[in-house]
């Protein structure tokens, strides 16, 4: 299977990190290509590519890069999020490893085509080893005249700088990256104000995910026609899928989307061991909407298979959960991660959180009542869409739609009936 | 203009206002606790969410700015839920320790508890615990767990004081709202964050525990603390003056008072130092005597010096109706032409918000109202020369403490004569020879005049002997309205002080003159009749926010001591 399938981002080149051997495998042609383009055109091509995001949201890229004004005083920006903290989700990882100048050459391109002369690349700072990678490459592009002042010998002139995180998921969430560059406490912020009308340092700036910029080489290498027509035709181009869990070859896997989520488990990650059944799946990382093994059947892993299916794309990281998985277990842990990553700005997500998890350990502990369950799908209902950012929406997700798909592994820790104490007395 | 409907009725509102300030100016309030008119929009506390046509979600009021056919729901079921929800996260992890909170009564989270919480709770695991007894500066105390994170505090020090050192730390529930390391929080403003915070979280170190806020009544006035007047309000129990509280006036002081102005403004109205009664020196030492002992003994000690012998100190801590009828009797009855009084100016003690150099709150005003010499009268050096020489024999101090500055305590021995108004024992009343028992500005009612030139109310809020808080019309408490002979706070301390108008108008009476005075209204309406920049007002007129009037004097240019 993986012998036939071309790969674009991580392809199988040994020591392709190394700019040489990037140079002599067609490296740094698309940057070529592209200023000798107009910057327009540049955007045009990836717009015409519907590209679309590979952070979680999968907006279109091209139409994102349409919204940075183009007459302006102020100096534009562009983020790269590399902040990848989301639980099952370590795709962005392989590309600083495995294929680090195939991103800065895109994030030069993006630089060219939106006219920004300063672009960060913010790594979350538990990747260290990941960022002295990105590092030594970017020293190394530099050196070649890839990144800099009047690059190969245009006039465009553009600066990378790596910036490292400090240990907050939430600092992936846009808004809140461009606080922490700034130096701030990592808040999101109140939109609007967007981004590309005021962003970073109040200037118009762009945030693309690394994945997503790591397409825009070759969409300017093949043109946007030929890269459109790889995998699912309105979520084309290649993907990175990372598969942990229980299957016997977990790992990160390139693949055109659309491609099924059971062919993704059985030939890319090769089954679940001891063929046991599958008991759930989460399909794009923790946020997204926990999925029945019986509701695998037919998704595909694209914006609008996922969405038929009941989930989302997310970032691709796949949590496959056998027929022995305790999923109370599983959710009472991915609520702890979301109360200890809630920023603690906005009252829903922030007390709502903690008292998900509360509840959720209660059920983990067997000592749970019935009306737990409502009171655990009331408390979801009441952060979702009621914060600034997404993150209490993420952290209601995955307890919905665990209590929708699975109320009997919740009735199950049910504590045998007893009477509600309103008000203990003798406390 | 843009036409905006909330709950089914259409209003003109401007474009530029978000929906929670186009809703207040139409008199709609929508429930709020992180927005604040004065400060940037911070949108955490997610109280204000409204339902707004075409939109996907709730929005929050307090950022969504209005459009030209904008519907906005603020009652809708969605709305109330949302709002309810809010509520009960606000409150799983607040302690529920109204009974023992300074903020109850006047807490927003208590009173939206009622107004639009499902009055119980579904919570029953542990409340998050965090530092309870924290000391972020001089004047103001935290408890972290009764925070809801709101973030006012720290956009007002950040926005408004300038001095930013207040700063969330953690995160999620765990938020606690702290000072930068190695900084306090330590400023001329720092006790504005008390007034801001929504909840008991920040509490003014002064006033916390003193007393529950509905057993004291709060009576509108003005800040004696410096030119400025700033709005506020006098908080008081059982006949004692417990806070100072800001009161909005966009024209002075916005929301905001000065720390010196709460904490070293009121303490002297309830202090050991007051006088009981008035006092006349027998024998070398200073005697309590009734009010016509004393006024007859200034009628008859006036009496013994000639005009040109005599000279008047009026006061910038006095009101407009004092200072007037003071000049009245010294230039008119008394006959001299020797008045002026003692500016309070500290150079550089001032600010662009509030502070002002001039530490009394009416100069303007006794400029005005006449506290100046007559032609050929001494001014303030004069005087203080015409003492040091002997040709200055008497002198009569209108509620100043002349003698704390050492050039006038020097001279002052050698005088035969001292009258003296005062509210408290000081050096000046050391020296005097007859002290006349005047009310503290908390005791009367009276103008200012502030540098500005507008004319502010003040208004008693703490009864003396002479005044009944019923009877007299003060604001009540609970403890004012319900309190039986045998409660103690039916018993309050009364001081025997006066009005220095009214005593004033007496001595005036007493000399011959006919003075009428009833009410300081009544020297005001007088004020109207004689000054022409006070010609049209009324204390109606001036309301609770003030009114301005031509000023065409200033303090400065007249003396210069400080």
């Amino acid at each position: 299977m993986n012998e036939v399938m071309e790969t674009y981002i991580l392809p199988d080149i040994k020591d392709l990190h190394k700019l040489d051997v990037y140079e002599a495998n067609g490296g740094y042609k698309a940057l070529r290509k592209a200023l000798g383009m107009k910057p327009e055109e540049v955007t045009d091509e990836v717009k015409k590519s519907n590209l679309r995001g590979r952070g979680g949201a999968c907006f279109p890229t091209g139409l994102k890069w349409t919204f940075m004004p183009k007459q302006t005083t102020k100096p534009k920006y562009l983020c790269v999020n590399g902040d990848e903290s989301e639980p099952g989700t370590f795709k962005d990882r392989q590309i600083f490893e495995l294929n680090p100048h195939l991103l800065l050459e895109g994030t030069v391109i993006a630089c060219y085509a939106m006219g920004i002369t300063t672009a960060y690349l913010y790594i979350r700072g538990e990747y260290g080893k990941w960022i002295r990678m990105m590092e030594k490459a970017l020293a190394d592009a530099y050196a070649k005249g890839y990144v800099g002042e009047k690059i190969l010998g245009s006039e465009f002139t553009t600066n990378v700088v790596i910036h490292k995180g400090a240990g907050a998921y939430i600092c992936g969430e846009e808004s809140s990256l461009m606080n922490s560059i700034e130096g701030e406490r990592g808040y999101p912020r109140v939109k609007p104000p967007f981004p590309a009308q005021n962003g970073l340092w109040g200037c118009p700036t762009t945030i693309n995910n690394v994945e997503t910029i790591s397409n825009v080489p070759l969409i300017i290498n093949n043109g946007w026609e030929r890269y459109s027509k790889i995998g699912a035709p309105k979520h084309p181009g290649p993907i990175l899928v990372g598969v942990s869990g229980h299957v016997n070859k977990p790992g990160v896997y390139e693949m055109p989307t659309g491609v099924p989520l059971l062919e993704i488990i059985h030939k890319y990650a090769q089954g679940i061991p001891g063929n046991k059944a599958i008991k759930a799946v989460i399909p794009g990382g923790s946020s997204t909407m926990i999925l029945r093994g019986d509701q695998l059947e037919g998704a595909k892993m694209d914006a609008d298979s996922m969405k038929a299916a009941g989930s989302s794309v997310g970032t691709a990281g796949m949590i496959v959960m056998d027929e022995d998985t305790d999923l109370i277990k599983v959710i009472t842990r991915i609520s702890k991660f979301y109360y200890h990553e809630s920023c603690g700005q906005c009252t829903p997500c922030r007390e709502g959180t903690g008292w998900l998890w509360k509840v959720l350990k209660r059920f983990e502990n067997n000592d749970a009542r019935r009306e737990d369950i409502d009171l655990l799908m009331d408390v979801a209902n009441n952060i979702e869409g009621n914060t600034i950012c997404a993150l209490g929406d993420a952290a209601a997700w995955p307890v919905q739609s665990m209590i929708r798909r699975f109320r009997d592994e919740f009735e199950k820790r049910v504590k045998v009936a007893e009477p509600r104490m309103l008000a203990d007395a003798s406390a | 203009m843009a036409k905006i409907t909330i709950d089914g009725k259409e209003y003109e509102v401007d474009p530029k206002l978000s929906v929670i300030q186009a809703a207040a100016q139409q008199g709609i309030e929508i429930p709020h606790f992180c927005w604040h008119e004065k400060l940037s929009v911070a949108g955490n506390c997610r109280m204000c969410l409204v339902e707004i046509e075409k939109m996907p979600k709730l929005a929050i009021a307090c950022a969504t700015q209005v459009a030209d056919g904008m519907v906005v729901k603020t009652m809708s079921e969605k709305v109330i839920k949302a709002r309810q929800a809010v509520m009960e996260f606000l409150l799983i992890n607040h302690p529920l320790d109204c009974p023992i909170c300074d903020e109850a009564g006047e807490c927003k989270l208590q009173d939206y508890s009622y107004k639009y919480s499902v009055g119980y709770s579904r919570f029953e695991e542990d409340k998050v615990h965090k530092p309870k007894r924290v000391e972020l500066g001089p004047n103001v105390m935290l408890d972290v767990e009764r925070c809801i994170m709101c973030s006012r505090c720290i956009r007002f020090s950040d926005e408004i004081a300038k001095q930013p050192v207040l700063t969330f730390t953690e995160r999620g529930t765990h938020v606690v709202l702290t000072t930068f390391p190695g900084t306090v929080l330590d400023n001329k403003y720092s006790m504005n964050v008390i007034e801001l915070c929504p909840v008991g979280a920040l509490t003014s170190r002064d006033f916390r525990f003193k007393s529950r806020v509905w057993e004291m009544s709060a009576t509108e006035s003005v800040c004696t603390g410096c030119s400025r007047g700033c709005n506020m309000n006098i908080w008081v129990r059982n006949n004692e003056v417990l806070r100072l509280t800001p009161r909005l006036n966009e024209d002075v002081n916005s929301s905001w008072m000065c720390d010196s102005g709460r904490l070293n403004t009121f303490k002297f109205v309830n202090s050991q130092e007051r006088l009981n009664n008035s006092l006349i020196r027998k024998e070398g030492t200073l005697v309590e005597t009734g009010w016509d002992e004393a006024i007859a003994k200034v009628v008859s000690e006036l009496r013994v010096f000639k005009k040109t012998e005599i000279a008047a100190i009026g006061s910038a801590y006095a009101t407009n109706e004092d200072n007037f009828v003071f000049q009245k009797l010294m230039k008119e009855i008394v006959g001299t032409k020797n008045i002026d009084f003692v500016p309070h100016m500290i150079e550089g003690d001032e600010d662009d918000l509030l502070i002002r150099a001039d530490k009394t709150p009416n100069s303007s005003g006794a400029l005005q109202v006449g506290v100046k010499p007559a032609d050929g009268g001494l001014d303030l050096k004069g005087i203080i020369k015409g003492i040091g020489e002997g040709s200055i024999k008497a002198l009569y101090v209108l509620d100043d403490d002349i003698a704390a500055i050492p050039e006038i305590a020097s001279v002052l021995p050698t005088l035969q004569l001292l009258i003296v108004h005062s509210s408290v024992k000081n050096h000046t009343t050391e020296l005097a020879d007859i002290v006349l028992s005047c009310s503290a500005y908390a005791e009367k009612h009276g103008t200012f005049t502030n540098f500005e030139g507008r004319v502010q109310r003040i208004r008693p809020a703490v009864a003396t002997v002479e005044q009944d808080r019923a009877l007299d019309g003060f604001a009540m408490s609970r403890w004012d309205k319900f309190a039986s002979p045998n409660d103690r706070w039916g018993r309050p301390i009364k001081k025997d002080a006066r009005p220095s108008w009214r005593i004033l108008g007496a001595i005036a009476g007493a000399m011959g003159a006919k003075v009428k005075y009833t009410t300081a209204e009544d020297v005001f309406k007088e004020m109207t009749e004689r000054i022409p920049a006070f010609k049209g007002l009324s204390y109606l007129k001036i309301g609770s926010r003030g009114t301005m009037i031509k000023t065409s004097e200033t303090v400065s240019s007249s003396v210069q001591m400080a």
